[in-house]
């Protein structure tokens, strides 16, 4: 019996292949786009897991979360001082920590923060921490090394900008792998950023004031103060992120920093908001994948039912023969299944296949690491379409279980 | 041994004003070896579906030693078939890509019984005995005199007490033809099985002990409803 179907089957081999190959196309084009979704929720809830709550200046909380989480390039406009200050004071906070953009170097971002924030996206997997203003730590992926110097480029959006030829950054240490864009980042003491760029604490967003001693330009062997943070007159930042010490906390300064001259945001808020975008995206590639796979089963079972009526002298034949009506229908049956759930067999790889590639070209575009895995529901997806498939060659396998044995004979 | 009672045997096909076939009368004695001659269109292969139960008997009464294929549904035609009657085509339905030896075996091996040892002694004996040299060659590499050879140890398998063949010559250069059909009478003569061949081919009518003519449907000689 079964010799007999993969005799069958190598006979007609090319037909059997190409439509294997066809039902595994029609496969891997949802498992694509389940995959990916995915991918893109888990891996972008993984990046914001450090950045509980973020506090900006008014405007778009999207945006905010985009370029803090993200580091997607926007100008963004700054918080004054003393919100960082403030916080910095505040017991519900566990940790604040400013992030500033602004420069890149090679097209990778230069962030400027505090050890804070350091700590709180993993710690560092080799070196040391600020020191200095003229230190720096790289990014999991960033191109360079411990001990490597460079000057960072004011990034101006779609050209090439100035080299802060004064500043000169050395990299401590290497930040541990986050999953995130920041793998991609430097980052160096919030205060480089602020002397690199002529802020100095005092000198408000009017202009003028004292300068302290010790803010004269950049220097790089200027020790890194952190109390100079908790000064209300430094300079502002673009964005601010806390961990409060509870839940509560969290919820409390969310509430007390959404204001007028504030925005107070979870991130995970915002990701929720476009999950849902893209929730309804998957929906609809989603419904165009499964009418996709809907034509391909409908034309596999035309092949398939012409294919019977093509044979039925041969079908005819084998009860001529003597063949039971039942191993008829289970040949016919075992076939067209046999060829389908190979089809969805192979689908299922070539679109594991194809996701991690997708997922690697995020990443290497990035930084953002999309974890492509199959979960329980997937099963239950694969088990729907071996049913579905299971259920098709019913169709010929009836046809060819009807077929008279008398059309063996010339008539 | 097998005898063959046909009565009021009548077959109609939609859209014909005449019968296809009109068979009133006929006998055939055990071991008797039948030619059915006729034109094309005069009926042969419906009688040989009747006769051999392939299609459903619509009324009269066709019986083989009393089995009336009349009262039997498809599914019993379908067993009484395999067990009783062996069935030689003129383009032989081989099945490509298995060997000679499972083609023998393969409708034994449908209807669920498999294929023992004992059964692959048989079919190796049956290959012999029909001058199949290599049991384990590929069918679709044979002459097509070799093919047919396989298709009659084919319906020996089941050591049938019916042999039927439909232009088992047909298809055959004149001299695998002559070696076919001299087989095909050899071995029905030493089972006692009943032969019925429709065939045009004079050399294997002259090979067999009575002719059946049939002319739209009906016996062209009374003679044969004895």
């Amino acid at each position: 019996m079964l010799g007999f179907i993969l005799a069958d089957l190598r006979c007609g081999w090319p037909g059997a292949l190409a439509i294997g190959l066809i039902v595994a196309l029609a496969t891997a084009l949802g498992i694509v786009v389940t995959l990916e979704e995915r991918a893109l929720r888990l891996g972008s809830a993984r990046a914001a897991n450090a950045f509980d709550l973020l506090i900006g200046a008014p405007g778009s909380e999207t945006q905010l979360v985009l370029s803090s989480v993200f580091l997607q390039p926007a100008p963004l406009p700054l918080l004054s001082g003393a919100v960082l200050a403030g916080l910095a004071r505040d017991p519900r906070v566990a940790w604040a920590a400013p992030i500033g953009f602004g420069d890149e170097m090679d097209g990778l971002p230069v962030v400027g923060t505090t050890d804070a924030l350091i700590a709180g996206l993993g710690g560092l997997s080799e070196g040391v921490g600020f020191a200095r203003l003229g230190d720096a730590i790289a990014g999991a992926d960033a191109a360079l090394g411990v001990g490597d110097s460079f000057h960072p480029v004011h990034a101006e959006l779609a050209s090439a900008g100035e080299v802060h030829q004064d500043t000169r950054y050395t990299i401590r240490g290497r930040l541990a792998r986050t999953g995130s864009p920041w793998d991609r980042a430097i980052l160096v003491p919030i205060e480089a950023v602020w002397a690199t760029h002529g802020l100095h604490a005092g000198e408000t967003a009017h202009g003028g004031g004292e300068k302290p001693d010790g803010y004269h330009g950049f220097d790089a062997d200027a020790p890194v103060r952190p109390e100079t943070l908790g000064d209300p007159a430094a300079p502002g930042v673009p964005a601010i992120v806390l961990r409060g010490r509870t839940i509560a906390d969290a919820y409390n300064l969310r509430q007390e920093f959404r204001g007028d001259d504030t925005i107070a945001v979870f991130p995970a808020e915002v990701l929720t908001r476009l999950y849902g975008t893209l929730g309804d995206a998957r929906l609809v590639v989603g419904a165009v994948a499964i009418a996709a796979q809907a034509l391909v089963a409908a034309s596999v079972l035309l092949v398939a039912v012409l294919h019977v009526v093509q044979r039925h002298r041969q079908i005819g034949a084998l009860r001529a023969f003597g063949a039971a009506r039942s191993a008829i229908f289970l040949i016919v049956w075992s076939e067209v299944a046999l060829i389908a759930a190979t089809g969805v067999a192979a689908g299922l790889g070539l679109g594991y296949v194809a996701a991690r590639l997708i997922a690697d070209r995020v990443m290497a575009a990035s930084g953002l690491r999309l974890p492509i895995e199959f979960t329980a529901a997937d099963a239950g997806v694969v088990l729907a379409l071996l049913a579905a498939a299971g259920a098709c060659a019913l169709v010929p396998a009836l046809i060819a279980y009807r077929q008279s044995p008398a059309a063996a004979l010339r008539g | 041994m097998a005898s063959l009672s046909i009565r009021d045997l009548v077959v109609r096909y939609p859209g014909l004003d005449e019968p296809a076939l009109d068979i009133p009368l006929l006998h055939l004695a055990p071991g008797a070896r039948v030619a059915l001659r006729g034109a094309s269109g005069s009926g042969k292969t419906t009688l040989l579906n009747m006769v051999t139960g392939l299609a459903r008997v619509p009324n009269g009464r066709v019986a083989w030693d009393g089995t009336d294929l009349a009262t039997l549904g498809e599914g019993a035609r379908d067993r009484w078939r395999a067990t009783h009657v062996g069935l030689v085509m003129q383009d032989f339905h081989l099945f490509p890509g298995l060997s000679a030896l499972d083609n023998v075996l393969l409708p034994r091996r449908l209807r669920w019984r498999g294929a023992g040892p004992e059964a692959r002694a048989e079919a190796l004996r049956l290959l012999e005995r029909t001058g199949v040299p290599r049991p384990d060659q590929r069918v679709e590499t044979l002459s097509r005199g070799q093919t047919q050879r396989v298709a009659i140890a084919r319906a020996l398998a089941a050591r049938p007490t019916i042999l039927v063949a439909d232009e088992p010559t047909a298809s055959l250069d004149a001299e695998s033809g002559e070696a076919v059909g001299a087989l095909l009478s050899e071995i029905a003569a030493k089972d006692g099985a009943t032969l019925i061949i429709a065939t045009h081919d004079p050399r294997l009518i002259e090979r067999m002990s009575q002719v059946i003519e049939l002319a739209a449907g009906r016996l062209a000689d009374d003679r044969l409803a004895a």
